[in-house]
């Protein structure tokens, strides 16, 4: 019996070695993977079926599949949502945000993992209660609309410079590249600022491209802070055009959904464009060898 | 490569001091330097230059009214030289907020108050009722953040039961109520119902030995967006308007305890609703949003929807059989079947505050005009509340008749004491039975709502 | 006055040098301070007055009141105190299902399998397309007649009306949506925390003999601590506040709102009597604040005791 638990568990802690114990193993592992996968893709063919279907279509029948496919709702979604300009202010948003909060949390992080100084753990506390804090809606808003800053891109920007997730996330991470090389970096002459720029933070790039994905992600699919803060139509993020395939006692499904499809494209490939550095193999020789 | 991540570190720190900097000054669109978009455009136009206005207005979303708006607001521009209207939408769920940042940041004109359920001034405070909030709407008007439309002249061109209980408080009117909706009623199959040799239910009993023949028949006697949730309870709003007539006097009677959920006409209305929920409705209604089941029942194998006006539409595009609107027969006595109950939808406000209050009162002023009130009626399909507009569609003839004698519907009225347990509002029962909620026994069901509620009367 | 500690080894220069991971600390934490703390602890403040949050209208200090009606009054308590239930029930069975779901998913595809980056990408997706959408998917997965769920069961004799029936039912199912909606964040935060296990560690203990289950015990999970923290605080805290699939998937159905709902629906109208209130929303989400962090700061211990453990 604990041959048996040894040799299931020995695919998921060994390399590849290339017994055939190996290879029985790894159709363990296809098995899991296939039969989760199905509760993956199974939903995702019925969203992408309701794109393809007329609205009176998928209200008669809305988990079969669409009798004529049509692309009508991707070229309304388009239109009517006014993904272009609408488009181009939410990467403007998603990016900069996104960019500033990375270097802002970048050092942040650093010396909070180090604890260099008293207050590090207090700051890391604070974080952490971030996570718990309650929404606060108005008073932030009272707070933008005091700094002048309503109704602007700046003031948008500035609600997602924060995101104690991924300052957290940061910060463990940071704790598992051991001390010695901030040794050798600094018997070696090098600054605090370019140790942290030119050797933690390629160090840390899977952390770092972890949290860069969730938080584009969130700024990306946020509706409620755009239909607050943004009334300028000029300024809308896409998800405020989306509005238009709402009604009052039902919504447009078919358009939703091709709509979010559209938009959620940019994330897809953000997402595997990123993965090469989530599992990037580069941190194991050099950081713990 | 590293110089590069260096400088663009570099830029990027010194782009967050500009953005703090950025705040502590007086620039609203000023912008970080390295932004690739356009520029933000000024929210506001000067309010020295009389010439260019911009006018702010929100909306809640509504596709007919989207329609509408759009041509409204270029008729509008077209006829007015210099001013823009600037449209904003938001979803009903988000109206309460959306309205309460807006005037703080005096960043709207025009409002079409349609907050939550859409419910107009219905929900004021009674004077039997102790202990309750004030409602959104009286907030406002306290607050001195709505305008005063009382003197205006275009608040004559509608009907004085809208204005009097839909946009008045304290004698002023804030807000002219443009909509009505009902959802007392049902909507009848009369092939179907020729088919199986049936009349048009005008009792209960008869509403239920239809139904009886209906499904021997092999058909479905009714279905609802049970998917949903709610369809399923709003079905059976003409139900207890048929009970209880006189709704505002059932909320008061619940106030004060003369009327109980679980005796006499309460009770009635419980067991009733449990007869709707497991027996006339078709199996399987979970499976249904509110729209299927609307597409669902022009299937033309139903007999009855019960459900609101506003789903006509969909039966008017699809529906291949005859069909009518009646009001839900609930009671015994078909002379109280006979009122058509509902809330008032939307209404327009003015803020207070507006720097635009000629332009906004020239706004809802054109908005009142007949022509085009009647223009808005006819492609948002509600119930009008101007003497002079019909509703010229299929359904708007069927309930014609109905009209005068159209009253608003207890849910408008309905304010839970605080304290009240979670099943205190006895109009939802229906939705509690099996299989929607764990209740199966309508006396049981009927005490628990009576407890919940009085639990809240207690507490005052 | 000496701030920084003696671990720090950068900055051979003067004092000002020395400061360096201060002043670059500074921007960050500020925004922190401005954006986050700052308007919560504003939101505490306004739970002890009456606020409706509208321009002009008067604000009063009225104590505890909010709180009182919130917890007590009526029924109210019964109510609360049922969702305060549920959602720990909600948050324990999530955490544990996800975590565990997380991880042994997260080392499957940590190996070098083909089609992994399918899989990666295929478990994340749920997170990309936000919770609307994840309701939707559900809504029509769950159908009761038609949907697939409904043919599998009946492939097995069963039949549910899903989210339209029970709420003990409609709940449970809730809990698996969330699961499959966020077990893509916990496998990819495994996913980064493996990056940094070094294969001669491996190879080290196998030498010496050791056996796979030996080899995860003593290799795999300790090296995994931070991630698992990570994971760990994460789970929990999200699982409490969660209330968005409810509102997506089932809306108001009593017997069935956890804490996270009925916050959002004084705070937002979701109930009977929509009006403004700030004050008495700002009192309900203290409420679900601090379960939140008597859970949390649990938890936030069991994460620190851990890391000395283990690093």
């Amino acid at each position: 019996m604990t041959t048996k638990l040894n040799s299931f568990i020995g695919v998921f802690t060994g390399g590849d070695s290339a017994s055939a114990r190996s290879r029985r193993l790894k159709v363990v592992s296809y098995l899991i993977l296939g039969s989760l996968a199905v509760f993956y893709i199974w939903p995702l063919i019925m969203l992408i079926s309701t794109s393809l279907k007329p609205l009176t279509e998928y209200l008669k029948d809305p988990a079969g599949l669409p009798t004529a496919p049509t692309l009508a709702n991707f070229a309304e979604a388009w239109e009517l949502a006014n993904f272009p300009q609408y488009l181009l202010n939410s990467a403007f948003y998603t990016v900069t945000a996104t960019a500033i909060f990375i270097v802002s949390s970048l050092f942040v992080a650093f010396p909070i993992a180090r604890d260099y100084f008293k207050g590090s753990n207090i700051i890391l506390t604070l974080y952490v209660i971030a996570l718990f804090l309650p929404p606060a809606l108005i008073p932030q808003f009272q707070l933008i609309l005091n700094l002048g800053l309503y109704n602007t891109r700046p003031g948008y920007i500035l609600l997602f410079l924060i995101n104690p997730i991924g300052m957290i996330i940061i910060v463990n991470y940071i704790k598992s590249i051991p001390r010695e090389l901030d040794e050798a970096a600094a018997v070696d002459g090098a600054s605090y600022l370019r140790y942290v720029l030119r050797i933690i933070f390629p160090l840390i790039r899977p952390a770092i491209a972890t949290v860069t994905v969730l938080h584009a992600i969130g700024i990306w699919n946020e509706v409620i802070l755009p239909t607050i803060y943004l009334t300028n139509a000029d300024l809308y993020p896409i998800t405020r055009g989306l509005i238009v395939f709402q009604g009052v006692y039902g919504n447009n499904w078919p358009g939703i959904a091709a709509a979010v499809l559209m938009l959620m494209l940019p994330l897809l490939i953000l997402f595997m464009f990123l993965q090469r550095y989530i599992i990037s193999g580069l941190t194991a020789g050099a950081v713990k060898g | 490569m590293k110089s590069k991540w260096f400088s663009l570190v570099s830029i990027l720190l010194v782009a967050i001091m500009l953005i703090s900097a950025c705040g502590a000054t007086e620039e609203p669109a000023a912008e970080p330097t390295e932004a690739p978009a356009a520029e933000a455009e000024p929210t506001e136009a000067p309010a020295a230059e009389a010439e260019e206005v911009t006018l702010r207005v929100l909306v809640h979303q509504n596709p007919p009214l989207a329609e509408y708006m759009e041509q409204f607001n270029a008729d509008f521009e077209a006829a007015n030289p210099g001013v823009t209207v600037d449209l904003s939408t938001v979803t009903p769920g988000d109206m309460a907020t959306v309205i309460q940042t807006r005037l703080s940041a005096t960043d709207v004109d025009v409002i079409d108050y349609c907050a939550g359920s859409c419910s107009g001034f219905s929900n004021a405070v009674q004077p039997y009722m102790s202990g309750v909030d004030k409602p959104t709407w009286q907030q406002l008007i306290e607050a001195n953040l709505l305008m005063d439309l009382t003197d205006e002249p275009f608040v004559q061109n509608f009907d004085e039961a809208s204005i009097r209980d839909a946009g008045t408080f304290d004698g002023r009117v804030y807000a002219i109520n443009v909509a009505r909706v009902s959802y007392s009623g049902m909507f009848v199959n009369n092939d179907l119902l020729a088919d199986v040799g049936v009349a048009i239910p005008t009792t209960w009993s008869e509403l239920v030995s239809a139904c009886e023949t209906v499904v021997d028949s092999g058909l479905q006697c009714m279905t609802a967006g049970g998917g949903d949730g709610w369809p399923i309870f709003v079905g059976t709003y003409g139900l207890l308007g048929a009970v209880f007539p006189d709704q505002e006097g059932l909320v008061e009677g619940l106030w004060t305890g003369d009327t109980t959920w679980n005796e006499g006409k309460g009770l009635e209305v419980i067991e009733k609703d449990q007869v709707f929920a497991q027996e006339m409705l078709e199996p399987g209604v979970t499976s249904f949003s509110h729209d299927e089941a609307a597409v669902r029942y022009t299937a033309g194998d139903v007999a009855f929807l019960p459900t609101g006006v506003w789903q006509a539409p969909i039966l008017e595009e699809n529906a291949e059989f005859d069909w009518t609107y009646v009001p839900f027969p609930g009671s015994d006595d078909p002379a109280d079947n006979q009122y058509l109950f509902g809330k008032y939808d939307m209404s327009w406000m003015i803020a207070a505050d507006s720097p635009h209050a000629d332009v906004a009162k020239a706004y809802l002023a054109a908005l009142a005009d007949p022509d085009n009130y009647q223009e808005f009626v006819d492609t948002t399909g509600y119930l009008p509340t101007q003497p002079t507009a019909t509703l010229n569609s299929k359904l708007g003839q069927a309930v014609a008749p109905l009209l005068d004698t159209y009253q608003v519907g207890f849910e408008q009225y309905w304010v839970s004491p605080k304290g009240a347990g979670q099943w205190a509002n006895g109009s939802q029962a229906a939705s509690w039975f099996a299989p929607f909620n764990e209740w199966t026994d309508a006396k049981e069901l009927a005490d628990q709502i009576q407890a919940d509620l009085e639990a809240g009367l207690a507490g005052e | 006055m000496r701030i920084m500690r003696k671990n720090y080894l950068f900055g051979s220069g003067g004092r000002w040098q020395r400061l360096t991971p201060l002043f670059l600390l500074l921007p960050g934490v500020l925004l922190y301070f401005l954006i986050a703390l700052g308007p919560s602890i504003a939101t505490s403040v306004y739970s002890f007055t009456d606020a409706s949050g509208l321009k002009g209208a008067p604000v009063n200090w009225i104590g505890f009141d909010n709180y009182k009606e919130f917890l007590f009054q009526g029924l109210a308590s019964r109510d609360n105190i049922a969702a305060t239930l549920r959602t720990l029930q909600f948050s324990a069975l999530v955490t544990v299902i996800q975590f565990t779901l997380g991880l042994i998913i997260a080392i499957i595809l940590n190996q070098n399998l083909r089609g992994r980056t399918f899989f990666r990408t295929l478990f994340f997706i749920p997170v990309i397309l936000g919770v609307v959408i994840q309701g939707l998917m559900w809504r029509l997965f769950l159908l009761p007649r038609g949907g697939p769920m409904a043919t599998m069961f009946g492939w097995l004799g069963l039949q549910s009306e899903f989210l339209g029936g029970q709420p003990s039912e409609a709940f449970m199912w809730v809990i698996i949506v969330q699961i499959w909606a966020n077990v893509g964040i916990t496998m990819v935060i495994f996913l980064s925390g493996m990056q940094t296990i070094s294969e001669e560690l491996y190879e080290a203990a196998r030498i010496d003999g050791a056996s796979n289950w030996q080899l995860f015990r003593n290799v795999t999970w300790p090296q995994l601590t931070p991630a698992i923290n990570t994971n760990f605080l994460l789970n929990i805290v999200g699982s409490l506040q969660a209330w968005q699939l409810f509102y997506v998937l089932i809306g108001w159905k009593p017997g069935s709102q956890v804490l996270g709902y009925l916050v959002f629906a004084e705070g937002f109208g979701g109930t009977d009597n929509p009006a403004f209130r700030q004050g008495f929303a700002a009192a309900a989400s203290i409420v679900l604040f601090f379960m939140v962090l008597i859970i949390g700061a649990a938890a936030n211990k069991v994460v620190s005791w851990r890391e000395q453990r283990y690093m």
